[in-house]
């Protein structure tokens, strides 16, 4: 007996060890754990196809490193991974990590590093993912903690409206500190949006204040909602790419699209291209040099009365019978292998697959005859999303602050941005001068500029907050009209004409998904109920009979009379 | 110090308290999500929303169709087969069984994958172009291709149990194949063909994986319904999940899932 319980002992302190591990690894020290919850792959990870890496080696066509005989990387000078970069990241990491720089750094080994060289104090992040903006939700209503979220616009305001996030502390925005990167580096243009909600309804918080983006959020990606398209595939069919500018949204309805067309299989981002599809003639009508043209822009887009949900039903149902499929990712490996020819998609994912068509390969790696795909935005106005920081209540705002400041510097800004393809928020320091480039604005300029002579100007300036000419760079037509350059910076013409989601209000969100389901749904008719519900009690009483089958038996002749009667008396 | 006498129920413990908290708890909680609302009161509210709402109730009809045939081809490709390795002499027939049983080791995302892939590759073909947008056929041909082996594997050993007396018997008496087969294979086989069902008929109800990669997410079953009403409103999604609770339990109880000790054994007769 004695032996049964030392074992048990035994047992339960080898499951008790790696708790015990875990306090080791801390040497006694204090170490603050910071809980990141992030959309997957949304963040560098380090390793080969990071910024770092990539400038710092030769790479292939396909971008993959090149070997040397004795299977050793090449390594190789950068124009912008320059000593200066190295010296930053030098003073900012410490020697240790820095004598790995070359081979890509883990962003959040990094950050760990910098906070601790920072602060005098250990740290420990403690990151997780999630998939949509809605599993996140949950997460938090259930309870579970976390200091750092990043969930879009919409859901900001929704976290924000219900009481459930922290606002940033006023410090945070001392644009005179040194360590507040963000406040510092942000783009003029994305701070003024966040200041005014982007022309979107002002709500209130419980406390009955105005909720600003500002206050609760600080930005980490941005982008629009377009089309990827493949011009080879549709020049084929006999459709050229400027029909598709004039169709705007109608290609989601229109015949000629029928089973090459994607759409998203969530409920907001469908339901608002069916908006654009359902109401374009009116968007289109729209006075665009009128003060309250957003804010009438922004209002089509969030509209979920009853008399428009009657009208958007129809077009949902008419988009489903048009569409290839509803998807949420396989988008850009059909767009690259050419089974489909237009998927509606969000920009960075835009830039992934084009970048991904241009290199001749699937996602798999398997090699692909395929065309450019190009990108565009419908003309009668698209959504434009942000990404952003927020702490939820109980979160430990110090630290927070501190990751998102660190994720805002330039050079983490351009890291993160390679990585995943979406647009940081993150400018760079505009400098006094008009000679010298903000950061990230020679992060475009290295990623698609050509020399002064080969290339058309592509104005930036409005991402930078400065008059129109003073930023851009030089970049081929293509990149400029249709291209990744035109999906990850969009133009002021673009950004003009797009809206912001709004969260559903309880109410709405009950109509919304009942008509998701109505759309999702097969809608059979009641004649169809019918028989099926017949052949189904049919079936059943089908089994009910086989199993009775001693009492009903079609193949075994029946019992002479007094059988039973003598299978009883025996019993 | 009293030490707890230590028991044959004692092993029960760990069972029990895995019941009690990924079985009766969960339960519970659906439970107590269907039949409240937003404001967390009591409510039929969901209950009648759930019944009066066409679209709910043709969905459940739409995958009970989907989910009988899936079962019906299964087991019309799976009977022949578990029939012909039962009955066959050859000394290597676990061979061929293990083809069917192999899939089952392989990630069932991936393999789902795989034959989405496949059917990209034929429908390049002209001739079966078709395919593209053949949604329905294509998940149920997924939605077989993984529930097969549960319907082979039972099917195989209640009929290898059949004593083969009882064919030689048959023969005897002046049975022809016909009779043989209706006489003794197929009743004989009943506990088999049951049990196959219900582990092919409930999974294909709610399977959405297959339905989304290989019906283009055009198809939607209510399994799909459930996980998309639990992004948003949880107590309309806890009703669907209750009705189907009891769409299944109604089933099961009808292939007589909860009395199988005389079934199981193949001794029916």
């Amino acid at each position: 007996m004695k032996q049964k319980r030392i074992i048990s002992v035994a047992l339960a302190g080898a499951m008790l060890l790696p708790t015990l591990a875990t306090l080791t690894a801390c040497g006694g020290e204090e170490v603050i754990t910071l809980r990141v919850y992030n959309w997957e792959e949304y963040i560098d990870e380090g390793g080969e196809g990071t910024f770092i890496f990539d400038e710092l080696h030769e790479l292939d066509e396909e971008g993959k490193p090149v070997k040397d005989e004795q299977g050793n990387h090449i390594h190789i000078e950068s124009n912008i991974v320059d000593d200066d970069y190295k010296a930053w990241y030098r003073e900012a990491m410490g020697e240790d990590l820095f004598e790995e720089f070359e081979e890509g750094p883990r962003v959040l080994d990094d950050f760990c590093a910098w906070y601790e060289r920072k602060y005098g104090q250990k740290i420990r992040v403690e990151y997780s993912t999630f998939g949509t903006n809605e599993d996140m939700y949950n997460e938090i209503v259930l309870g579970n903690e976390y200091d750092l979220l990043c969930p879009s616009d919409y859901m900001i305001m929704k976290l924000a409206a219900e009481g459930r996030l922290e606002k940033y502390d006023e410090s945070f925005f001392d644009e005179s500190l040194e360590e507040n990167y963000y406040v510092r580096n942000v783009s003029p243009f994305i701070a003024e949006k966040f200041a005014t909600n982007a022309g979107l309804e002002i709500r209130k918080d419980p406390d009955g204040e105005d909720i600003y983006w500002r206050d609760y959020a600080a930005g980490y990606m941005w982008g629009t909602t377009g089309f990827v398209y493949n011009p080879a595939a549709l020049a084929a069919a006999g459709i050229p790419e400027e029909a598709l500018q004039e169709l705007g949204w109608d290609v989601f309805t229109d015949g000629r699209f029928k089973g090459k067309i994607t759409a998203k299989d969530n409920v907001r981002d469908t339901y608002f291209a069916a908006l654009g599809v359902a109401y374009q003639d009116e968007l289109m009508e729209l006075d665009r040099s009128a003060d309250d043209y957003i804010p009438r822009l922004t209002a089509i887009f969030n509209a979920t009365d009853n008399d428009t949900i009657g009208e958007v039903e129809p077009t949902l149902m008419a988009i489903k019978d048009n569409i290839y499929s509803f998807e949420t990712d396989t988008g850009k490996s059909d767009m690259v292998n050419g089974k489909i020819w237009l998927n509606y998609a969000w920009s960075g994912d835009a830039v992934y697959a084009l970048d991904l068509a241009e290199s001749g390969k699937s996602e798999d790696g398997e090699d692909e005859a395929t065309a450019y795909l190009n990108y565009f935005v419908p003309e009668a106005g698209s959504n434009l999303f942000f990404d952003g920081w927020v702490m939820p209540k109980g979160a430990n705002k110090q630290a927070a602050e501190a990751f998102v400041n660190f994720m805002s510097m330039p050079q983490n800004a351009m890291r993160n941005s390679y990585y995943i393809g979406y647009t940081s928020v993150i400018a760079g320091e505009i400098p006094e001068e008009d000679d010298a480039d903000p950061a990230m604005l020679t992060y475009a300029d290295y990623l698609y500029g050509e020399e002064e002579d080969e290339g058309e100007f592509y104005d930036l300036s409005y991402f930078f907050g400065a008059e129109d000419g003073t930023y851009g760079i030089f970049a081929d037509e293509e990149q400029c009209t249709k291209r990744q350059l035109f999906a990850q910076f969009p133009t002021p013409e673009v950004i003009a004409r797009s809206a912001v989601m709004d969260y559903y209000d309880e109410e709405a969100s009950v109509r919304i998904n009942e008509l998701w389901s109505r759309v999702k749904a097969e809608s059979l008719e009641l004649w169809t109920i019918v028989v099926i519900v017949v052949a189904v009690a049919a079936i059943v009483g089908g089994v009910l009979l086989l199993k009775f089958g001693n009492k009903i038996d079609f193949f075994r002749s029946k019992p002479k009379k007094g059988y039973k009667k003598v299978k009883e008396e025996r019993a | 110090m009293k030490i707890p006498r230590f028991s044959r129920k004692t092993l029960c413990i760990p069972y029990a308290v895995f019941l009690l908290f990924f079985v009766i708890v969960p339960m519970c909680v659906i439970l107590f999500y269907a039949f409240t609302d937003r404001q967390m009161h009591f409510s039929f509210s969901n209950f009648l929303r759930f019944f009066s709402d066409p679209t709910k109730l043709s969905t459940i009809v739409y995958s009970i169709v989907i989910a009988l045939i899936t079962t019906v081809v299964c087991l019309l490709i799976a009977y022949p087969v578990a029939l012909i390795l039962a009955r066959s002499k050859l000394k290597k027939k676990f061979v061929i069984l293990m083809l069917f049983v192999l899939p089952m080791w392989i990630n069932f995302v991936l393999r789902v994958n795989a034959i989405r892939e496949f059917f990209n590759l034929l429908s390049q073909a002209e001739a079966l172009a078709w395919l593209e947008s053949a949604n329905i056929f294509k998940t149920i041909v997924g939605m077989v291709y993984d529930f097969l082996p549960f319907m082979v594997l039972p099917l195989y050993t209640t009929m290898l149990k059949i004593d083969d007396s009882l064919y030689e018997a048959s023969a005897d008496l002046g049975g022809n194949v016909f009779t043989t087969f209706f006489r003794i294979t197929l009743p004989l086989s009943m506990p088999g063909i049951m049990s196959g069902v219900t582990m092919v008929f409930l999974p294909s109800m709610t399977n959405y994986v297959v339905s989304d990669m290989l019906g283009n997410a055009k198809v939607t079953i209510i399994g799909k319904f459930i996980y998309e009403y639990f992004g948003s409103d949880w107590h309309m999604g806890s009703m669907v999940a209750l009705v189907l609770l009891i769409v299944v339990f109604a089933s099961t109880l009808l292939s007589g899932g909860f009395k199988s000790e005389e079934n199981v054994r193949g001794t029916n007769i």
